[in-house]
């Protein structure tokens, strides 16, 4: 309705963002509140980031049954998050990248971030969350080839993965802690949450490693049967 | 007059990032004071007794969050004691305080946001932003419980022809690991002949209309404009520097304005506001009641 | 004025060698009323998947399939999706939205129909067919029956100009069914809409249909008017022996003008042609009473702490090597009979004993090592592997010992068969256990009636060797055939357990057509086989002079 029954608005929504209104944010932010918080900055950056790709993902026509299909592995990832300290979520959302195009990967990531959140706790963080989750499924799927192809690489991907997942997580932990970046805030939020690191790190490889190859062979079977 | 969870969807959205975003960007201790207060408040209102457990949950992580911060920033000029070698000071601790209940005032505010927000409504948000989202959205959302169910359907129909025979732990996992696979086999078909279904009946050959839709009632209209026009007053005070507020290196702040009190006021009807409804839907009930 | 016309329509799936369908041509005209049969693996749902452009499969096509004149890929979606309505195999997997005012509202919501035309024409519907109650409900809530008429409704709201079902009464019980398609005729009669109906349910269907066509092996081999339609299919007994009872008896008695096809009809030619003098055949079944092999005594059972009792008091004594039958309606119970009697959930209160052993006397699965086996009602839950084959090989079923013919199929992914066919191979994979005692949950569903014959001889058999069968079906026809005793279950209980034959003739609807065409001049006649005899043995009347 506001965004995207309306071309031109979708359009111009595609263009500003990135090309204006992002860097116009992140330099009025560091010029005008320079010991103020930068997270309300960051956080308007990484909504406009969402809304930048959902705006785009709209316009495209996508069949009704790859969309289902991102659906159900949406509901995968969902449902796996109740595993205790053994998450699939990224591993699953790296094998939709890969089989499914880095689109449905961002989807799969980002929308299971916002879902689950409403069992695990929503917050400022979910738009973090879900800029993560998609980034990580996007670039499964710019990898596609490579990761299909050579499975060492594919665990290597899913253990970088989880480490840029706490990565990125901490810095969203710090800069709502405290006033501004601070280094030493960072580092000690990095080893607080070693043992989180070490379960997103071993979860990614484990579920990568089982999970990849069957679910590969599901997926190109349903691409052959249906032509999706 | 309707209760705040009948409030359209997209208003009370709206109204959760203003009090959220505001006790985020500000750092004005009586604003937080007042974020931590409405948002505990409102959680009360709705919750009444119950949930004992998230408000010890919310207590231990206020301690936590409080005492990090004097242990591991050591700026400051008022040093109260030292700890191997290192200052604690004053203008810390404060600062901790004020981030605590900053971080823990939201949390509140988001735990009653998600209690409003259920799933319809979630979908008329996101139905409005983009349909094609919302349609995923809401998909997942059924999945979940049918997966869980085929699940069981398929272990107890295994189970039944003989699956699970012999009873050691490896056996048991490899069949576990069976019935994990065939079920995301079914997932995929399943899901392929509900979009077959769906394209079938239509979907995606026009814009779509909505069938049961939240419409903006007068009280929503009015609701939207009073927050606006108080977070825009907020907005006005923080932006002019009406209520600065410095921890570092010593405590320094403005003394409060006209416009620094406007928006402190401003704040504290913005926090109050859902109370004030939840209350004043209450009471004319009972009058109502009292009237039979 | 033809409404479809199909043109030398030929398909391939991908990745199979042989054609699913082979020049098949014919033509409906607007108004009429055709039913597709043909036994399971023929192609019907494939010939009418492929007449709505959203829903042909992957493959290869050749010929053309008209809709009003214009090939069926060339139709602009929104007509498409308005003016054919198809309704699914499965009603589950129809189901898009959570609630049924939503699943209502869906066709019409993609149709970007404005609200208030929306709001219209689904209350409109909703009251057509009754929904009203459960207009709030959700989906889930549903029985299988609710959910049928609650598909039909969500596509008629589209006020579409044909509508194409495939096998929609398949899990229907004879009262719902019988209701299902009374509601299509009144449909056809009140909007004149155009139906095609795939079906294997051809009692009630054929009488009222104008045309009949029937498919083998993806050839179509009659297209006519069911009684003409009948004539011509002498030749293929395996087809005739699903057709309606009186015109079964007719074929096979040799009759004399027309072909009766009701049950009035029937018995009318019964009246006009055969004396009744001798009423009953003598009396040939053998009466069990050895030990029992399951035993239900005062179960109680419910799905959760506060919904209902599904069990209420359930008594039942099941003999062993006998072939027991339960019917009863959609959602009273029958299922988690025999989920309870495998062990799967267990009832609160009473006790349920399988061979004179309570069920938690058989520690660490024993009970499942050739002890029990269960079909479960949905077969898809019985596959896991990649193909028939591996399935078979599992279960170590010898392929060339079973009584029917799947070699055809093994290397075919189980979710690629035809709704009839998963049934067989699931069945087969039972069978493979050897139980002593085996409950089948529905075995026959999507079957057509050749299969069903082959089915019940295999039961038989199995009887016959001792094994103790208990089979939950909607099927009365088959029940009457294979039976020993059937039950009736209603409301949470066994209310009725008789012999078969008196089952069946003391009943009004859950009884068989041949029992209400003869029940005026013979008693206790339930079966086809029974029936001619009968009349055999009494001979024709002479020729009015
Ligand atoms: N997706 C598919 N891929 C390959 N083969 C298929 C597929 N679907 C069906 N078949 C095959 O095509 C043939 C016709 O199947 P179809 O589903 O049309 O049968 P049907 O007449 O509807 O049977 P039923 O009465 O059991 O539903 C069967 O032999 C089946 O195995
Ligand atoms: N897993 C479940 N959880 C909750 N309720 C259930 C469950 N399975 C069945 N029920 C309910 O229990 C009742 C009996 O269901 P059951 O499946 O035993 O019926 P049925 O006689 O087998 O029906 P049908 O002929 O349609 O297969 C129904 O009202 C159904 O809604
Ligand atoms: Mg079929
Ligand atoms: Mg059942």
């Amino acid at each position: 309705m506001i965004v995207i029954h309306n071309r031109n608005v979708s359009n111009t929504i595609r263009f500003i963002v990135p090309f204006i209104i992002i860097p116009a944010l992140t330099i009025i932010g560091s010029a005008a509140f320079s010991r103020k918080r930068h997270i309300i900055i960051s956080l308007a950056i990484a909504v406009l980031s969402l809304l930048l790709f959902y705006a785009g993902f709209e316009k495209r026509s996508t069949g009704t049954r790859r969309m289902v299909i991102v659906a159900v592995m949406t509901a995968l990832c969902f449902a796996g998050r109740f595993i205790p300290f053994l998450k699939p979520i990224s591993a699953l959302t790296i094998i939709s990248g890969i089989y499914l195009g880095g689109e449905a990967g961002f989807l799969v990531g980002s929308v299971t971030a916002i879902l689950s959140n409403f069992y695990f706790g929503q917050g400022p963080w979910t738009a973090f969350q879900m800029l993560a989750w998609g980034l990580i499924g996007m670039f499964a799927g710019l990898l596609a080839d490579p990761l299909k192809r050579n499975r060492i690489l594919l665990l290597v991907y899913g253990a970088a993965a989880g480490l840029a997942y706490s990565f990125i997580m901490d810095i969203w932990t710090v800069l709502w802690y405290a006033e501004g970046f601070k280094l030493n805030l960072y580092f000690s939020a990095l080893a607080t949450a070693v043992p989180y690191t070490a379960s997103y790190v071993i979860s990614n490889v484990l579920f990568l490693s089982l999970l990849a190859k069957p679910f590969g062979e599901k997926l190109e079977r349903i691409h052959i049967k249906y032509g999706i | 007059m309707r209760s705040f969870s009948d409030i359209n969807p997209l208003a009370a959205a709206l109204y959760f990032f203003c009090v959220t975003g505001i006790a985020m960007f500000s750092s004005y201790p009586p604003v937080m004071a007042l974020s931590l207060f409405g948002g505990v408040l409102f959680f009360i209102v709705r919750n009444g007794r119950s949930r004992a457990k998230s408000h010890l949950f919310f207590f231990i992580l206020f301690m936590i969050l409080l005492i990090a911060n004097p242990l591991m920033s050591h700026n400051g000029v008022t040093v109260l004691f030292v700890m191997n070698d290192n200052p604690v000071t004053l203008e810390a601790l404060l600062y901790g305080l004020n981030s605590a209940a900053m971080i823990v005032g939201v949390l509140y505010w988001f735990r009653s946001f998600t209690q409003i927000m259920t799933s319809d409504k979630l979908l008329y948000i996101t139905g409005s932003l983009s349909p094609k989202l919302s349609l995923i959205i809401s998909m997942a959302l059924r999945f979940v419980p049918l997966f869980n169910k085929q699940s069981q359907k398929i272990k107890s129909s295994q189970t039944a022809m003989g699956l699970f025979k012999d009873d050691n732990i490896i056996d048991d996992i490899r069949a576990r690991m069976r019935i994990f696979s065939i079920l995301i086999t079914w997932a995929l078909e399943n899901g392929i002949t509900t979009a077959d279904s769906m394209s079938a009946r239509g979907y995606g050959c026009t814009r779509r209309s909505q069938f049961r839709r939240f419409r903006f009632h007068r009280s929503d209209v009015i609701f939207l404009i009073i927050t606006a026009g108080l977070f825009a007053l907020c907005c006005a005070a923080l932006s002019c520097g009406s209520l600065e507020f410095t921890f570092y290196p010593a405590i320094k702040y403005s003394k409060p304005d006209l416009l620094g009190i406007c928006g402190i006021s401003a704040y504290s009807v913005l926090v109050l506001m859902p109370v004030i409804i939840e209350t004043g839907v209450s009471l004319k009930w009972k009058y109502f009641m009292s009237k039979i | 004025m033809e409404i479809l016309h199909v043109e030398d329509l030929s398909f391939t799936y991908s990745l199979c060698s042989s054609p699913a369908l082979k020049n098949v041509s014919f033509s409906v005209r607007k108004g009429e009323f055709c039913v597709l049969c043909g036994a399971t693996g023929s192609g019907k749902s494939t010939l009418l998947r492929l007449l709505k452009k959203e829903l042909i499969p992957n493959g290869e096509i050749s010929g053309k399939a008209l809709f009003n004149g214009k090939p069926t890929a060339e139709i602009s979606d929104i007509d498409s999706a308005s003016k054919i309505g198809f309704v699914m195999q499965r009603p589950e997997q129809q189901i898009v939205t959570d609630k049924v005012w939503h699943e209502l509202a869906f066709g019409l919501e993609n149709l970007g129909v404005p609200a208030s035309e929306a709001a219209r024409r689904v209350a409109e519907m909703a009251s057509y067919f009754g929904i009203g109650e459960w207009y709030d409900k959700d989906v889930s809530e549903l029985s299988g029956g609710q959910k049928q008429m609650l598909n039909l409704a969500a596509i008629l709201v589209m006020k579409p100009e044909i509508l194409i079902l495939d096998e929609p009464t398949a899990q229907l019980d004879p009262i719902a069914a019988s209701d299902f398609i009374a509601t299509l005729r009144k449909l056809n009669h009140d909007l004149g809409l155009t139906i095609l109906i795939a079906e294997h349910r051809l009692e009630e269907t054929v009488p009222i249909c104008d045309k009949l066509l029937v498919i083998e092996k993806g050839v179509l081999i009659a297209d006519a008017p069911p009684e003409a339609a009948i004539s011509e299919l002498k030749a293929h007994p395996e087809i005739l022996c699903g057709m309606p009872a009186a015109s079964k008896l007719y074929t096979e008695l040799d009759g004399g003008s027309s072909c009766p096809l009701t049950v009035r009809q029937g018995r009318e030619f019964i009246a006009a042609a055969f004396k009744n003098d001798i009423r009953e055949l003598p009396d040939t079944d053998n009466t069990l009473s050895g030990d029992t092999a399951l035993e239900f005594k005062g179960v109680f059972f419910r799905y959760s702490k506060n919904s209902q009792d599904v069990l209420k008091g359930l008594d039942l004594k099941i003999n062993q090597g006998e072939l027991f039958c339960i019917l009863g309606g959609n959602g009273s119970g029958k299922t988690t009979t025999l989920n309870a009697a495998a062990g799967l959930i267990k009832p609160y209160c009473g006790s349920i004993k399988v061979f004179d052993k309570k069920l938690k006397d058989y520690r660490n699965r024993s009970l499942y090592r050739d002890c029990l086996a269960m079909l479960p009602q949905d077969v898809q839950t019985v596959f896991l592997r990649n193909t028939v084959r591996e399935e078979l090989e599992d279960s170590g079923t010898d392929v060339s010992a079973l009584p029917y013919d799947i070699t055809h199929l093994l290397d075919k992914h189980p979710y690629d068969l035809s709704g009839g066919e998963q049934q067989l191979v699931a069945l087969a994979k039972v069978l493979a256990a050897s139980p002593k005692l085996l409950l089948l949950d529905e075995p026959t569903k999507g079957m057509d009636a050749a299969a069903k014959l082959k089915i019940s001889s295999i039961l038989r058999d199995l009887r016959d060797n001792g094994v103790t069968i208990v089979v939950v079906t909607h099927d009365v026809e088959f029940a009457a055939e294979c039976a020993d005793r059937c039950a009736m279950f209603f409301g949470g209980q066994v209310v009725s357990v008789e012999k078969s034959k008196r089952f069946f003739s003391e009943n009004n609807f859950y009884t068989t057509a041949v029992n209400r065409i003869t029940r005026d001049f013979y008693s206790d006649i339930v079966t086809h086989d029974d029936a001619v005899k009968i009349c055999r043995m009494n001979g024709r009347k002479e020729a009015l002079p």
